[in-house]
């Protein structure tokens, strides 16, 4: 049975049928919890555990559907030129709070693990936490974090700001629909998105186009922030 | 009736050999320039630029584009299950983290949104 888990079909077809099942259950229930992503995930982690089946065989196949990573980051920048008309007339004011969201997130993710102690490849593995996880997966190879980790405290993160972002920006006292929009997609990348959209059209759009951003920005920073501080 | 009209007006080859194409591209420029850039990134602000300067137009590339975006949830699902692998090495960190990830999270949806509220439209 071993030679079967380690032939390439059974990690695409496992990840396609647990992703079907995992989109079919959050159509039925609605709840935050069932994300398909992480429904997917948990179901993949729970057969390999009960079949005793490797990572490493699973990824055989696995790694052929995370190939797409890397094109589908390219495909980001066809949306944001379609989108960046929409937003034209509030261009500046966006980019500079995009930035500004982006930064502080990165400062005091980075900031916050240093205080605590915890093990370099930690705090190079969550700098990029609110940015989208093909960004955030080669940025972590980059500054040399786990992608795997990086991987699911993004998913997480998106998870956070989709339950909740709306409500702590309302308790924080804001208002404006473009505003908390943006702020979905800056902090919590694309499943921060989807509730953006849920929002507004606009909202959504803001929101998307904040994640692409966001990832640009904290590609480019990111390095630079953690040689900073894992200096001392 | 296999070949419908929609057929001939969406080419995808064509279409994923832009995005591959400014992939590589992305991918050669940070060989040369050694840049600490990822070059998928490299790639995305290119494709924006040559659409941006009508290099290239919207319709060579959407159809290969609005499919990978549908699906790029599917495509970190790998990456995901990869923590089993990690789990027990960053359990004895979870308080840290959590607290790491959840205050940065509060901070970046703060500061993104009172600036957007304040000097936007």
């Amino acid at each position: 049975m071993k030679e079967i888990f380690q032939l390439p079909v059974f990690g695409v077809f496992i990840t396609l049928l647990a992703f079907v099942v995992a989109v079919k259950i959050k159509k039925k229930w609605n709840y935050i919890l069932f994300n398909p992503v992480l429904l997917a995930i948990n179901f993949i982690i729970i057969f390999l555990l009960v079949f005793n089946v490797n990572f490493e065989d699973y990824n055989n196949g696995g790694k052929f559907l995370s190939f797409f990573l890397g094109p589908a980051v390219v495909a980001l920048g066809v949306f944001f030129f379609e989108k960046y008309a929409e937003v034209k007339q509030n261009l500046k004011p966006f980019l500079i709070a995009v930035t500004a969201g982006g930064l502080s997130g990165i400062l005091s993710v980075v900031l916050i693990l240093v205080l605590f102690k915890v093990p370099d490849f930690i705090v190079q593995s969550l700098a990029a936490k609110s940015v989208t996880a093909p960004i955030a997966i080669q940025i972590s190879k980059l500054v040399g974090g786990v992608p795997e980790i990086t991987a699911s405290i993004v998913i997480a993160v998106g998870i956070f700001g989709n339950a909740f972002g709306p409500w702590i920006l309302r308790l924080l006292g804001i208002k404006n629909k473009i505003a908390i929009g943006a702020s979905l997609g800056t902090a919590a990348h694309a499943i921060g998105t989807a509730r953006a959209f849920e929002v507004g059209k606009l909202p959504g759009v803001y929101s998307g186009l904040a994640m692409c951003i966001n990832g640009i920005i904290t590609a480019i920073l990111a390095p630079y922030i953690l040689d900073l501080f894992l200096l001392f | 009736m296999i070949c419908t009209n929609k057929f001939f007006k969406t080419n995808m080859v064509k279409a994923l050999l832009y995005i591959f194409g400014f992939l590589t591209a992305g991918e050669l420029i940070r060989y040369i320039f050694n840049i600490p850039i990822a070059g998928n990134i490299i790639g995305m602000l290119l494709i924006f630029l040559a659409l941006r300067l009508k290099i290239i137009k919207l319709e060579d590339v959407k159809p290969a584009s609005d499919k990978l975006i549908k699906y790029l949830v599917l495509f970190f699902i790998p990456y995901g299950v990869g923590l089993m692998v990690y789990f027990k090495l960053i359990q004895p960190f979870w308080l840290p983290i959590a607290v790491a990830v959840i205050v940065s999270s509060v901070i970046t949806l703060y500061v993104t949104a009172i600036i957007m509220e304040k000097f936007g439209k």
